[in-house]
């Protein structure tokens, strides 16, 4: 069995441990089911979601940022599952004044650093997708290359026999990449 | 259409491909225009797609309207948005089954529906989610090692094959994909989509094995109820749905892995329709 592999229920229990923190950080991660996808908006900085019942793969958290200016973006993550490629995928859009953002506006509202890199990482694509679940258009980073990146990050954890929630893991490494901040708490908390 | 004899096999392949669906293109009246504008006439590929097929629908439109009045061409059947990235012969077969062609779709060139669509902006965007379900497709069934064995040029001849109608090839490459070794029976795992007319859920994908434990071929109908049971009627009941897959009914007992190798699209993924039974 594949180091890099993630099972389904795994992501499943991944997610559950990420929720319990998420809770207590009260920084809005909800594990949502497919219908009532419950959006709420927030002062600057800090993340709100709802928390619903478990029905499917998705796990959603919303947050809204002031920008320098008065301009005011909100930002939808979604986590998904994917069974193609046994790994998680991330989907997020992003609004203003109720107006989608395009790519563009995408990329130059991400800190520079990251707007660079992300442009021109090997790693990672970012199209726009399909939500698989909602049917409307979302940004997609594409899991093909997950493992690349993912392999020695879990090589280490089993060598020094440490264990690792994948999926925030994955997570601490793409989110940033795409806004989305992962708070050291979660690290510092028992797995 | 379909016959079944194997030896036939690659009969059903060049009928896949060379499908077609008659399409009468009306500009929506709302829109701004010099003098009236004619429909436009065109006999679509059931296996390509919207953007890359409707140059023509566009320079024709384009000659009764201002440049300032043009944005992004997009397409809508009796109000619903249609989405380009599907297959154009699955927009049909969900939408426009049962009726009388030709198939009547609606040009806009303003109010892109952003909520509903995705962007089209180049021949680019087409490739790469072309190429995406290419792929996925391929980790599904030979964990990727075929699709990245392959060169850049070999994903190109994949593209373009598609994009000039060019059957030949296109196979020539894409048989690579349609491999498996044989002691395993088939595919790892059958790439398919199963689409509903009346379901806020766009598709049912998961995985599922064209070979059981036991070593039989599961059929169509074994994927149904496992993914989709509401398609299939109990003994005695009347049949609510019909399963569509490339504008025909397949018999429920046709193998999966079978139908996986000559019924994909050219994306490799099996996309099967589900639409209720017409009442008359």
């Amino acid at each position: 069995m594949s180091l890099c592999v993630l099972e389904e229920e795994t992501f499943r229990h991944c997610c559950r441990l990420i929720l319990q923190q998420s809770e207590q950080l009260r920084d809005g991660w909800s594990w949502e089911s497919v219908q009532s996808v419950l959006v709420a908006s927030a002062g600057a900085d800090s993340i709100q979601g709802d928390i619903d019942d478990e029905d499917d793969d998705a796990d959603e958290g919303v947050c809204t940022v002031s920008e320098g200016s008065s301009q005011v973006l909100q930002y939808e993550y979604h986590i998904l599952y994917s069974c193609s490629y046994s790994t998680p995928v991330l989907y997020f859009r992003a609004f203003t004044l109720g107006r989608s953002l395009s790519l563009q506006e995408v990329w130059s509202s991400v800190h520079s650093n990251f707007s660079f890199r992300l442009q021109n990482s090997p790693l990672n694509t970012i199209t726009q997708q399909e939500h698989p679940l909602l049917g409307q258009p979302f940004f997609m980073l594409h899991p093909c290359r997950t493992e690349e990146f993912m392999r020695p990050v879990l090589q280490v954890a089993q060598d020094h026999n440490r264990p690792v929630n994948y999926v925030l893991t994955w997570l601490s490494v793409v989110g940033p990449m795409v806004g989305l901040d992962v708070p050291l708490k979660y690290t510092t908390s028992h797995y | 259409m379909i016959k079944t004899h194997l030896a036939d096999d690659k009969d059903v392949l060049r009928d896949v491909w060379f499908g077609r669906i008659p399409t009468c293109f009306t500009l929506n009246q709302d829109e701004v225009t010099e003098r009236e504008a004619e429909p436009y006439y065109l006999l679509l590929p059931r296996v390509s797609y919207l953007t890359l097929v409707t140059d023509k629908v566009k320079k024709h439109f384009l000659k009764v309207m201002k440049a300032e009045d043009v944005e992004e061409m997009w397409f809508e059947y009796e109000g619903t948005p249609l989405k380009w990235h599907y297959p154009i012969g699955v927009l049909f077969d969900l939408h426009a089954s049962n009726t009388v062609l030709p198939w009547s779709i609606t040009v806009h060139f303003k109010n892109f529906p952003d909520r509903d669509l995705l962007h089209c902006p180049s021949n680019s965007v087409i490739e790469a989610h072309f190429m995406s379900s290419i792929k996925e497709a391929d980790a599904l069934k030979h964990k990727s090692q075929v699709v990245n064995d392959m060169q850049k040029k070999d994903h190109k001849q994949l593209w373009m094959g598609l994009q000039n109608d060019k059957f030949d090839q296109f196979w020539a490459m894409n048989r690579k994909l349609m491999e498996y070794p044989t002691e395993e029976g088939g595919f790892r795992y059958i790439p398919f989509r199963i689409y509903q007319a009346m379901s806020d859920r766009p598709f049912i994908q998961k995985l599922f094995r064209p070979i059981s434990p036991e070593g039989n071929a599961h059929t169509l109908g074994n994927l149904l109820k496992e993914m989709y049971p509401t398609a299939i009627p109990n003994d005695g009941e009347p049949k609510r749905y019909q399963v569509v897959i490339h504008g025909i009914e397949p018999l429920l007992e046709t193998p999966l892995q079978w139908l996986s190798e000559h019924l994909s699209h050219p994306d490799n993924f099996l996309h099967i329709c589900v639409i209720p039974t017409p009442t008359d």
